[in-house]
């Protein structure tokens, strides 16, 4: 495609030379040919004109009223300004909103004993509806069954949860373990990027608390299995995303000496 | 005889030396040639994500290698040893860019395959195994190759209608639109999530915040310059066959239409960055990049 127009072969025309004065110069703006249609145009019967558009004359460049080259100034211009405006319009969402939910009132308020879910429920369900759910179920039995494994002094209740949600905790963790298996790669690259974000720390921090506020935690960190979570959400769509709740869980799995083996 | 003959025009055709075709041509297949090999020969890496990136690096193979084959062959007829009349170059010419057009057209589906591959694995990871199994991978595959290799031969032979061009302009900015909102979409769920994580009573909050913003710029950065890349290398091009159709006769538009190997030239770079945007950045391959290069013996380095 290194013609100067899309109908890529040249248009070779025969044209009489009566018709059109002027058409019958020599206008050829390839110098390969122009010895060839020098040598035609003697011909008066004929003259082979190679065109790039239609039949009409060339393009006059005479009483133009901006620069020549206007349109591709405006087109390239136009393009840099979408491709900043995009990059400043992400970076403001992420300054948006952040700060006033460090307060640690508003924090205790938000972990209270009995709110945990419903408000983890409600922000889940104010933000994104339609693709949350299922997202939400999966994860809330997954990580019902890794809690009432921690909790042991749980009742009856919880016992039967543990059985109820073993079996949709076997199924979802054989899931992270397919995608663990599968994905591996990105495991290094994320465990770098955990280090960096001292996930020890916070993790140290979760585990201190007390244990309603650590099944609230679980439950709000397990509720965000897809996200680049723990302050990383650079790499996008890579297999991080679906690696940072099966490293997690196997961080707090051995801090606790859960049963389950997540390998 | 008309005086003011326009034996060049105003705005004289902006050549891009062989040189530079040939340089993109050779490091592009290189890049992308290795990024096929290295998902064929890695076990860990057949999965449909790599897939979707090998593809995508397999079109930009055929991209480059036809391209600089056409270089090749303009070289040729522009030193004479060619006919540039002649039937069998003609066909030469049009099984040549039939080629790139499949070839660019399949490189722009895998970026959506990709990108509709990484949305299921952010919102439906639970059933991320189950929604894309190796089969539906396979055939999805199969179907981008099949359409691709199809249009590319109809665009073609069917150049001189204008719905062509259309149908091909209009796919194209679905296409974008598609890409865009699929990652910002993407992104700001990831903000969302990140911000719900920092409401957590954890100690160090300041440095939480800190890492917090730094890792969400980096998201910013990361679809900006994806998708940055897909329009800048991609839009020029399009514009071009808009202006086509459009403006034929303006003069204006015949100094964007001046521009055109620079934007063939932008159009088959796209090609040079896709592997550092896309492969490049996953350790696994990276990791077994090393090892074919750097070991002679695959068995030794393992």
């Amino acid at each position: 495609m290194r013609t100067e127009k899309p109908p890529k072969r040249l248009l070779l025309r025969l044209q009489d030379s009566h018709e059109d004065g002027e058409s019958f110069c020599v206008t050829v703006e390839m110098s390969d040919f122009h010895n060839r249609s020098q040598t035609s145009a003697r011909r008066s019967d004929y003259v082979w004109q190679y065109e790039y558009y239609d039949d009409e004359e060339p393009v006059s460049f005479e009483g133009l009223k901006a620069h020549r080259y206007s349109i591709v100034i405006g087109f390239w211009v136009g393009l840099a300004v979408f491709v900043i405006f995009m990059f400043f319009v992400l970076t403001l969402l992420t300054k948006t909103g952040a700060p006033h939910q460090d307060n640690p009132d508003s924090a205790e308020k938000r972990h209270r004993p009995g709110s945990c879910l419903v408000d983890i429920d409600g922000h889940q369900d104010e933000n994104d509806k339609a693709f949350s759910r299922p997202l939400l179920a999966g994860s809330r039995s997954y990580f019902n069954f890794y809690i009432n494994e921690e909790d042991k002094g749980h009742g009856k209740q919880k016992a039967e949860e543990k059985r109820a949600g073993k079996h949709t905790g076997a199924r979802v963790e054989g899931t992270f373990n397919r995608n663990r298996g599968v994905s591996s790669s990105g495991m290094d690259e994320m465990e770098e990027d955990i280090e960096e974000a001292g996930v020890h720390q916070q993790l140290t921090g979760l585990i201190e608390q007390s244990k309603t506020d650590r099944e609230c935690t679980f439950l709000s960190h397990f509720n965000i299995p897809n996200f680049v979570n723990l302050d990383h959400s650079s790499t996008l769509g890579e297999d991080d995303l679906l690696y940072e709740p099966s490293v997690i869980l196997e961080r707090q799995s051995k801090s606790h000496d859960a049963h389950f083996d997540i390998h | 005889m008309n005086g003011s003959i326009l034996n060049q025009s105003d705005c004289p055709e902006v050549v891009v030396p062989n040189p530079v075709f040939f340089t993109i041509g050779a490091v592009s297949f290189a890049e992308n040639f290795l990024v096929v090999v290295a998902v064929i020969r890695n076990r860990n890496l057949h999965s449909p994500m790599y897939c979707f990136i090998c593809s995508l690096a397999a079109f930009h193979t055929i991209a480059s290698l036809t391209k600089t084959l056409e270089n090749f062959m303009i070289v040729f007829a522009d030193v004479g040893h060619l006919n540039k009349k002649g039937s069998s170059e003609t066909t030469l010419d049009d099984a040549i860019d039939s080629l790139l057009c499949m070839s660019f057209l399949g490189s722009f589906f895998s970026i959506l395959a990709i990108a509709v591959d990484r949305y299921i694995t952010i919102f439906h990871a639970l059933q991320y195994h189950n929604i894309m199994t190796m089969q539906r991978t396979g055939a999805i595959l199969g179907i981008i190759w099949t359409v691709c290799g199809g249009l590319g031969v109809l665009m073609i032979l069917f150049f001189d209608f204008k719905l062509i061009m259309i149908c091909f302009v209009i796919l194209f900015f679905i296409s974008l639109v598609i890409i865009c909102s699929l990652y910002v979409y993407m992104f700001m769920l990831a903000r969302i999530h990140a911000r719900k994580i920092a409401a957590l009573p954890v100690g160090g909050r300041n440095n939480h915040h800190q890492q917090r913003w730094g890792s969400n710029m980096r998201g910013a950065q990361t679809i900006t310059i994806l998708f940055g890349t897909l329009v800048v290398c991609w839009s020029p091009f399009f514009f071009h066959l808009v202006i086509i159709m459009v403006c034929p006769m303006n003069p204006y538009c015949e100094c964007y239409r001046s521009l055109f190997q620079l934007h063939v030239a932008l159009l088959t770079s796209h090609a040079l960055f896709d592997p550092a945007i896309y492969a490049f950045r996953i350790a696994e391959l990276r990791h077994t990049l090393r090892k074919m290069l750097l070991c002679s013996d695959w068995k030794l380095c393992s």
